[in-house]
């Protein structure tokens, strides 16, 4: 299939390793997404994003000068100072307490995945698409992460595997009509599974996927 | 003990009043200028306080002496001699773990005064170990060791306190004499026929002088004093040198506790030189054959995706032109880690540090002449550490010097393992310059080793790396 289905996006790319940056240029160009600037550091991408005013901004985590977090604290400045632009982290290792600063009292418009992700080509796309639309999009590692180390450990076990899986999902940010792509069932059965989730962990009804996704971490990490 | 592994310098001390270039002109001028040099000075100034520190062990003998004799004055009153005894022997004891601690201070005053003085730094011995109970302190006190040895020095400094003196007399006597000529016109103006007692005048040695009665005395005095003046700076430098010595080796952290110290420093190297290694791995990998996986996995991912279509030429040409980038992503990511293997450890040193040298040497930018001779193999750990510092070392020679030949040189003497890398190149390359051989010196240093540096401006150049046989 010609990968044309996805809205045109604008897109600002922010990653230091020239490899991957023109593959990444090249991967939302073919698929019909306009890439206004593709830089290699932090302050770069600040001033492109002011320049440009992109749908989604896509930055990498370790970029110089400093080569630890330079791309996280751009990208937590693009989150206040840009509402309107999504900002979607890569990296190449993923970090619980980097998804807690990104997410911190709102997910609107924010994404954090693995840079392995990207090999799913059609899926990285979706979840590009996802933040630039004021979504979610956060890697299944760190809501494994999250799942592992949560205290609640009594009231997950209750949870059918089925189950669990869903709450995953949920956790990545997907809509129920994501989930239900994903698990190849209807939608239908994603809404019950969910409802008996929310039974389940005692967790008040959560309107909008956003809300959704903050109820589910907040669970996991109390 | 020698202290271990240090990068060692040819320095030489500055001379006294001696500047390069032999004769006996130059000679005569130094002994001349030597006087007169900021050396001169400050070694006087320690001779003078000296003295009244020198002295101090005067002070030990009358606090320990002092209240037990009056203790024992007390000791009829109690009409017995036991009780006496009972009362004297605590004091005394009491005095006895005092003397340890006095000379404890004394002994950081000797130091601070020889650091600031003479530039001779010596650290400071452990702190005394804190007793617990009377039993505890008793022992802290008698068993301290650095304590007993600072004792010993106070007690070596009077005899050396004594000669001290006697230089410090040397000048002051020696520019009291010098002073004759040009006073004696001011207060000997006496009308004629009275008669005077003549003046005494210094000699170099203690006691009474020689009088001096006329003007023409005067100029004996003169001359004393400027010989005086002139073999002051050499007998101060000698006094001053034994005081250094004693020093050292008295009021140090002493043997036992300098290795301890050694060891602290070492380990801490090591710590950090495999902490920073496996950063720099991490950041290779990171950086090299990671992102180069992350991007071929990438143009797989965009050639299935053309593949799964409907078999439009274009798109399968696109998923050609894609597989073929993944495939020298591919290679390119292999290359790297095996540079990145090689770098962590050489598969050849396996075979042993002659075979792992002879693939440096067949690498190397410009000519290598290799020898080895190495009747017993090493450790691994110093394998590695001989094979990292001859790559660094050639690198460096490859680098800086702009040599035309290299020497390479491995061999066992006297147990140990020497590897020297020699060049013909520029010479003057200086630890402190930041080409790597600090870093060397230091990872040398994890082992006991240590790194010789012969570099003189123009060259040749020769680093000699010397480590023990087994790490």
């Amino acid at each position: 299939m010609t990968p044309v289905a996805d809205a045109p996006l604008r897109v600002v790319i922010a990653e230091d390793a020239a490899l991957f940056r023109e593959g990444l240029v090249r991967l939302l160009s073919e698929r019909g997404h306009r890439v206004c600037a593709a830089v290699a550091d932090g302050q770069a991408l600040l001033d492109a994003v002011a320049a440009h005013r992109p749908d989604v901004a896509v930055v990498d985590v370790r970029m110089p000068p400093t080569r630890t977090d330079e791309g996280l604290r751009a990208a937590l400045e693009l989150r206040r100072d840009h509402p309107g632009t999504g900002v979607l982290v890569l990296s190449q290792y993923v970090e619980t307490r980097y998804a807690a600063r990104l997410l911190e009292g709102n997910a609107a418009g924010v994404g954090y995945l693995l840079k392995d992700r990207v090999a799913d080509v059609a899926e990285f796309a979706e979840a590009l698409a996802r933040v630039a639309a004021g979504g979610t999009a956060l890697d299944p590692e760190v809501v494994g992460q999250l799942l592992g180390a949560s205290r609640n450990a009594d009231d997950l076990a209750a949870l059918t595997p089925r189950e669990r899986e869903v709450l995953a999902l949920m956790g990545e940010g997907r809509s129920n009509a994501g989930i239900a792509d994903a698990l190849v069932v209807t939608t239908g059965v994603v809404e019950k599974h969910v409802a008996s989730i929310f039974g389940k962990l005692r967790l008040p009804p959560a309107e909008g996927d956003n809300r959704r996704v903050l109820a589910v971490l907040r669970y996991l990490r109390s | 003990m020698a202290r271990t592994g240090q990068v060692i310098r040819t320095t030489t001390p500055p001379q006294r009043g001696r500047r390069p270039g032999g004769g006996a002109t130059a000679a005569a001028r130094a002994a001349l200028r030597a006087p007169f040099t900021r050396r001169a000075r400050l070694e006087l100034l320690f001779c003078l306080a000296a003295i009244p520190l020198g002295f101090c062990l005067f002070l030990v003998p009358y606090l320990i002496a002092g209240p037990a004799l009056a203790l024992a004055l007390l000791a009829p009153r109690f009409d017995s001699t036991w009780v006496a005894a009972v009362a004297t022997v605590p004091a005394v004891v009491l005095l006895v773990v005092l003397a340890t601690r006095i000379a404890r201070r004394l002994g950081a005053v000797h130091r601070r005064l020889a650091a600031r003085l003479l530039g001779e730094r010596v650290a400071a011995p452990p702190p005394r170990r804190r007793g617990r109970g009377l039993a505890g302190w008793l022992g802290a006190g008698l068993g301290d060791g650095p304590g007993w040895r600072a004792a010993a020095y106070q007690l070596l400094k009077l005899p050396l306190a004594v000669a001290e003196a006697y230089a410090a007399f040397l000048w002051v006597a020696g520019v009291a004499n010098l002073s004759y000529p040009f006073w004696w016109g001011l207060f000997r103006n006496h009308p004629p026929g009275v008669t005077l007692d003549p003046v005494p005048a210094a000699l170099p040695f203690p006691g009474r002088g020689f009088p001096v009665a006329t003007f023409g005395g005067t100029f004996a005095a003169l001359a004393v004093g400027a010989a005086m003046v002139l073999a002051a700076p050499w007998v101060t430098g000698a006094v001053v040198s034994a005081d250094r010595r004693l020093l050292r080796r008295l009021l140090g952290p002493g043997a036992l506790a300098q290795r301890v110290r050694d060891l602290e420093q070492t380990r801490a190297l090591a710590v950090d030189d495999a902490a920073a290694k496996l950063r720099q791995v991490e950041r290779d990998l990171h950086d090299g054959a990671q992102i180069r996986l992350a991007t071929m996995a990438m143009q797989l991912g965009m050639a299935r995706e053309k593949l799964d279509g409907e078999g439009d030429p274009l798109e399968v040409r696109q998923a050609r032109e894609l597989v073929d980038e993944a495939h020298r992503a591919a290679k390119d990511a292999l290359a790297e880690l095996r540079d990145l293997v090689r770098g962590i450890h050489p598969p050849v040193l396996d075979n042993g540090l002659a075979d792992a040298l002879a693939t440096l040497a067949a690498g190397s930018g410009i000519p290598v002449e290799l020898t080895c001779d190495l009747p017993r193999r090493p450790t691994p750990a110093i394998e590695t550490i001989a094979y990292f510092c001859a790559a660094e070392l050639l690198a460096n020679a490859a680098k800086h010097s702009g040599a035309s030949r290299v020497t390479v040189r491995a061999a066992e003497r006297d147990g140990e393992l020497w590897l020297a890398v020699g060049d013909d190149g520029a010479g003057g390359a200086d630890p402190a310059g930041g080409s790597g051989l600090a870093g060397l010196a230091q990872r040398v240093r994890t082992v006991d080793g240590r790194l010789e540096i012969a570099s003189p401006p123009g060259g040749p150049t020769m680093v000699t790396a010397v480590l023990p046989l087994r790490a």
